[in-house]
């Protein structure tokens, strides 16, 4: 190989060199990227402690605790005429937060130890939603909730005596647990909180009414099981 | 006679690229080693380990719903600087322009500077300047974190006080030596601290792009 293409070689090889000794140096610029993710989120917790009123017996067997997981058990007591009350009603405060819209549905059943059409059924078991409420610090006080159900079930314009029958009935727009044998729902509404941490304790609450009117029932024992679901579809 | 036409302009060309070799390494941003992150649920931050590789960082908060349980997601970028004159530091940002006030903004992710140390022995010692954190970025967002009078997480510093190329931090000369190539110890190291609090954020997905600059600062004495 002649001598003049050895050194050609060589400083080609140099100038290589350096241009990548420049290429890979310093450099006056850095750069951070950054993303995140903010996912749907809904939850459901007790919004207070259960109000029981004319019960005969019964009360209250494990109470609401608010912004703690709802499970609340509530025996209603004695159902039958020898409870002279108007109604026995629950009053159980739900508290829903969502960064999204929401829906919440509820399923009941209801099973009774009787064996006739006298016996306690889901359509003799009251429900409604009461007064939604917005209030508080980071939440949405925006928009409008829809509220599925026809609200206090003891109200005079939800529920009547039938007049062939005799019996009391809860006639108004899903005013009973028999609209609720599957997930239905009950209430749904736009976002509820604001851009706020879940330490903060504020939400949307709203009462849940369940009321049976003391009547001439077949004897026996009735238990009411109600879940209620919050979603964010 | 062939050799040398090829030869000359081969020099002078040499002469140049390393004549930019030397102007360039009088200002340098570099990683300052491996970036950490806190908190965070499904999040991560990628980086350099080697203080001689390039500031190249790309932090995943995560999931910042209530659906992380934690107080706050906290990530740690070390970025090292050298000089061998007085120099600046700015910062730009591109993104973060959600047009929903309840989703992510600016505001929402905490920025601050903290922990200026000595990138080991070649690092410069000046007597008679410091190293000054401008305000409001000199405090870790983490531990200064409140509730704003609407519920919502404020903190001291955050990328909202980002206007343009903003400068966030200048002194006096950083390394003690003049190579041309990074070293592992001739320059200092700063924390870059970003945090976020989870919170009932409009869903989505938000990003954002930090360019660190360093440049020539006021000429202050070593």
């Amino acid at each position: 190989m002649p001598r003049s293409t050895i050194i050609k070689s060589l400083l080609i090889t140099t100038l290589l060199l350096v241009t990548v000794v420049t290429c890979s140096g310093q450099s006056t610029t850095g750069t951070v990227s950054m993303s995140a993710t903010v996912s749907k989120f809904v939850e459901i917790n007790s919004g207070g402690a259960v109000t029981l009123t004319g019960n005969s017996g019964g009360g209250v067997t494990t109470d609401g605790v608010a912004n703690s997981p709802l499970a609340v058990s509530i025996n209603l007591g004695e159902l039958g005429p020898s409870n002279t009350n108007n109604f026995v009603t629950a009053l159980v405060p739900l508290k829903l937060r969502s960064n999204a819209a929401y829906v919440l549905s509820m399923s009941a059943t209801v099973t009774s130890s009787g064996s006739t059409a006298n016996r306690i059924g889901a359509a003799d078991v009251g429900f409604g939603l009461g007064t939604i409420s917005r209030t508080g610090t980071g939440v949405n006080t925006g928009g409008t909730d829809t509220n599925a159900t026809s609200g206090d079930p003891t109200l005079p314009a939800n529920g009547s005596v039938n007049g062939t029958t005799g019996r009391y009935e809860f006639t108004a727009v899903r005013s009973n647990l028999s609209a609720f044998s599957s997930a239905t729902t009950a209430l749904s509404g736009p976002f509820i909180m604001n851009a706020v941490p879940r330490s903060n304790a504020n939400g949307l609450t709203v009462p849940a009414f369940f009321a049976v009117k003391p009547q001439f029932f077949e004897n026996g024992t009735t238990n009411i099981s109600v879940t209620f679901t919050v979603t964010a579809p | 006679m062939r050799l040398r036409r090829f030869a000359y302009p081969f020099v002078i060309l040499l002469v140049l690229l390393t004549a930019r070799s030397t102007s360039a390494q009088a200002l340098d941003i570099s990683s300052g080693g491996l970036p950490t992150i806190t908190g965070a649920v499904n999040g991560s931050v990628t980086g350099n380990a080697d203080v001689r590789g390039d500031l190249v960082v790309t932090i995943n908060f995560g999931e910042v719903s209530p659906l992380n349980p934690n107080s706050i997601v906290k990530v740690v970028v070390p970025i090292a600087l050298r000089s061998n004159q007085p120099y600046q530091v700015a910062v730009s940002m591109s993104g973060l322009a959600n047009a929903n006030a309840e989703a992510v903004q600016a505001s929402d992710v905490g920025f601050g500077i903290q922990n200026i140390r000595v990138l080991g022995g070649a690092g410069k010692i000046c007597t008679q300047s410091t190293h000054v954190i401008h305000s409001p970025f000199n405090n870790d967002p983490a531990n200064s974190a409140s509730v704003g009078s609407n519920g919502r997480i404020v903190y001291p510093s955050t990328l909202a006080n980002l206007s343009g190329s903003t400068t966030i931090l200048n002194g006096p000369q950083l390394s003690k030596n003049n190579s041309s190539i990074r070293q592992q110890s001739d320059g200092y190291v700063l924390d870059a601290i970003f945090t976020l609090t989870p919170q009932f954020f409009a869903t989505g997905i938000s990003s954002a792009t930090l360019i660190f600059t360093i440049s020539a600062g006021p000429n202050v004495p070593c």
